[in-house]
């Protein structure tokens, strides 16, 4: 008998496993993949046995606990473990026409607490990522100034630094679910999602340097980048919390996310938290740029179209179960998710197990922090039963998610952006967790 | 990385700096930190253009002249007639759509002001090579596509003198953000009626979902990911047609490439890709080796010639450099002998 190949072995067990529940197909291929490395590692002419996936478990000692591990800075900047190669961010290919102009998911049904990891924060731009040397980085302040200024990155990093946790989320998530569901993971539906600790400098301790002129009322800021992405922000925005930030959790910022500087709006549509910034400028009146004309403005049922949908209401998702979190056991079961909102912090969550006719008031977990991800937790029994489970957050400003039917009552289905409604999922009593919507 | 300045301090230095530093520190208010920007710099920088016309440059441009530079920079993504080729936007027709089920956003039919135009064609495009348009070129393309979409005639003279005043078909689509627009009592028992509830299911086969199999990753869970899948279910529907047998593609033997090759692919990845990926504008796609076959027997220098100097003809279109005048004629043949070698 020959050893069969690795593929051959995958794609024999997808195969068996299509008939089977999730939970079974979990554990088929979880044993399936024990066959594949036990066959690789023997490299002989059987199959291994059934009892060498059991050899690293009580009462036997683990192979790692037997030999020598690598040892310091192997990796000089540490990777996951192997184990977790499938934690990584994806793209839904066919949203855009190419990788260099396109945005790609966090796997926010993988994270736990409320940071992202740098390496997992969705990417979204408009010409690539840019190669900048921060020697030659600079950013210009000119317009309705006393005084135009240029900054080095070391001038930037000279001014006393703030820190804060902010999400950040593109108005577009969500947004392929207007007209009905049609993605089948977590991922797709919410992942256009992440929230860093972000630091910088108050833009507005900035323009002070350069010498705000009263007439200032907006400004443009724009991109190093191919794309030169350019957006115009109020100045009551700008005084009150823009921060222009060169480093998150604790390293400087990534090429993706706009090394070596980039703007953030705290709570407001991602596009305006410009990238590789450059250049602000501040004039009278806004610049009507494509990314705020074309593009980022909300169609109506009309025709008419809503322009400066600045600010990322209300919104919440069950993390856990999820399609990508199937429940694998009946019995005890923590529901979580993540509620955010761009105006403000989120005061409570309530959850659904009947699709939205009763709801149960979520317990908030961890830090509660203004304009950051914030989760929520709801401890209970599953026993087989099936579930339409939702959750729904409400704001310090007393808004409270709605529900699909009333932003398409109100708005239509054409708007492509801000769509922040209760999600369901469908929980069969195999375990197994759809994406419906409820009319 | 930013610091070069070293320092070193020696313990009487340290000593003498501790005495006079009670006295000395003091919180400071007035930062001083930063370099005048000279009026030379903010206007090499100084590129966006508003709809009353602040920023425009002095110059104009027309259609008639417009049409060949659209057709040389533009047209191999957006149309020869602005309707768009695969996924990259339509700049024309639409009108009228915008209240129907499918709406049609273009230029003409959505688009507020026409400084939009001529500041986004300035600042990003064409797409493979940004800010390489003079602003002669910049204004005949804008007025060109103003003209497809019907907003000024064939032979106006669009300048920084006359620009803001072309008015745009729906200026006054547009209505300043008015949220929150809808109000959902925080209800907790008998919110709906279950008997009314319909349940709708996700469509099936759009999503990349090969995470959900340990180990594994969809195919489809990336671009060239998603043409393979796209080619293959093509592949599938011919076959269901002529009922010929599906032949599963031999995998390739790894062949050395030149050295030659192997510094191409940075260019080919950064220039030559958008296109030579996707087979945009009757580009041949790398991955398709049945469209070189007939390109290879004519000899790698006409295919390198080609590259340089640009080509035009039934197979598709390209411009020279495919547009990227920056790249040596050195970068462009190693990324052209990627391409070659990467059919071997």
């Amino acid at each position: 008998m020959t050893t069969p190949s690795t593929q051959q072995l995958m794609q024999t067990m997808q195969g068996a496993s299509e008939h089977l529940s999730v939970s079974d197909r979990r554990e088929f291929l979880r044993r399936g993949m024990s066959y594949v490395a036990g066959a690789a590692a023997v490299g002989g002419t059987t199959i291994a046995s059934a009892a060498s996936l059991t050899s690293n478990l009580p009462p036997n000692e683990p192979q790692w606990g037997r030999q020598l591990g690598t040892g310091v800075v192997e990796n000089p900047y540490g990777l996951p473990s192997r184990h977790e190669a499938q934690v990584v961010r994806r793209t839904v290919p066919w949203l855009t026409a190419e990788s260099i102009s396109s945005i790609s998911m966090s796997p926010i049904q993988d994270l736990k607490g409320i940071i992202t990891p740098n390496g997992l924060v969705f990417e979204r731009y408009h010409a690539g990522v840019p190669d900048i040397n921060p020697d030659e980085h600079r950013l210009m302040i000119h317009g309705l100034v006393d005084n135009p200024l240029i900054f080095t990155m070391e001038d930037l990093m000279r001014f006393p630094s703030v820190s804060q946790i902010k999400f950040i989320e593109c108005p577009a998530n969500g947004g392929m679910e207007w007209r009905g569901p049609q993605m089948e993971a977590l991922q797709f539906t919410h992942g256009m999602l992440s929230c860093c600790e972000w630091t910088g400098v108050p833009l507005k301790v900035l323009l002070d340097a350069a010498g705000l002129q009263t007439e200032g009322k907006w400004i443009l800021a724009e991109g190093a980048d191919g794309a030169h992405m350019s957006r115009s922000i109020p100045i009551e925005k700008v005084l009150d919390d823009t921060l222009v930030v060169y480093a998150q959790n604790g390293e400087m910022l990534r090429p993706e996310q706009g090394y070596p500087l980039r703007l953030l709006n705290p709570g407001w549509e991602g596009n305006t938290s410009i990238k590789w910034l450059r250049r602000i400028e501040v004039g009278d009146k806004p610049w009507h740029h494509r990314e705020e004309t074309s593009k980022y403005t909300d169609l109506m049922a009309d025709g008419r179209a809503r322009r400066f949908t600045f600010v990322q209401e209300c919104n919440s998702v069950i993390t856990s179960p999820c399609p990508e979190n199937p429940i694998l056991r009946k019995g005890f079961i923590e529901v979580e998710g993540l509620a955010w909102t761009g105006r403000g912090t989120i005061k409570g969550v309530d959850v659904s197990f009947d699709g939205g006719v009763s709801w149960r008031p979520a317990k908030l977990k961890g830090l509660v922090l203004d304009k950051a991800l914030t989760r929520f937790s709801f401890t209970t029994q599953w026993q087989g039963e099936p579930w339409l489970i939702q959750s729904r957050a409400y704001d310090e400003t007393g808004y409270v998610q709605p529900t699909l039917a009333q932003l398409r009552e109100q708005r239509g289905v054409n708007s492509i952006y801000h769509k922040n409604s209760i999600h369901t999922w469908q929980v069969a009593p195999t375990g197994e967790v759809k994406n419906v919507q409820i009319t | 990385m930013f610091k070069s300045l070293k320092l070193s301090f020696s313990a009487t230095l340290v000593a003498s700096v501790a005495a006079g530093a009670i006295s000395s520190v003091t919180y400071a208010q007035e930062y001083n930190i930063g370099a005048s920007a000279s009026a030379q710099e903010i206007a090499g920088w100084d590129i966006d253009i508003r709809p009353d016309g602040m920023g425009l440059p002095v110059g104009s441009g027309n259609a008639v002249d417009g049409e060949e530079t659209y057709e040389t920079f533009c047209a191999s993504c957006h149309g020869v007639f602005g309707e768009g080729e695969g996924r990259w936007p339509v700049l024309t027709g639409g009108e009228g759509t915008l209240a129907e089920e499918r709406p049609v956003k273009t230029v003409g039919s959505y688009w507020p002001y026409a400084s939009t135009l001529f500041d986004y064609i300035r600042r990003a495009m064409p797409f493979t090579a940004p800010m390489s348009l003079d602003d002669q070129q910049v204004y005949d393309i804008t007025a060109y596509v103003l003209y497809m979409n019907d907003i000024i005639e064939e032979d106006f003279e669009l300048s920084n003198e006359n620009l803001a005043q072309v008015s745009m078909p729906n200026e006054d689509g547009f209505f300043v953000d008015d949220r929150p627009d809808v109000s959902n009592p925080r209800c907790m028992v008998d919110c709906a009626d279950p008997e009314k509830m319909m349940l709708q299911s996700s469509l099936a086969g759009v999503t990349p979902i090969g995470h959900f199999v340990e180990g594994a990753d969809a195919p489809a869970s990336s671009h060239s990911g998603q043409h393979d899948l796209e080619a293959s279910k093509e592949a599938d529907r011919k076959a269901s047609i002529t009922g010929e047998e599906i032949v599963a593609p031999v995998a390739k033997k790894a062949v050395a490439m030149s050295a030659a090759a192997i510094a191409g692919e940075a260019t080919y990845k950064a220039a030559c890709g958008v296109c030579h990926t996707n087979g945009l504008a009757g580009a041949p796609k790398v991955s398709d080796a049945g469209a070189w076959t007939q390109r290879l027997q004519q000899g790698t220098d006409l295919l390198i010639t080609h590259a340089l100097e640009g080509y035009a003809g039934n197979a598709g279109y390209m411009p020279a450099k495919g547009g990227r005048a920056d790249l040596s004629d050195e970068a462009v043949t190693n990324a052209v002998l990627f391409m070659v070698e990467s059919q071997h």
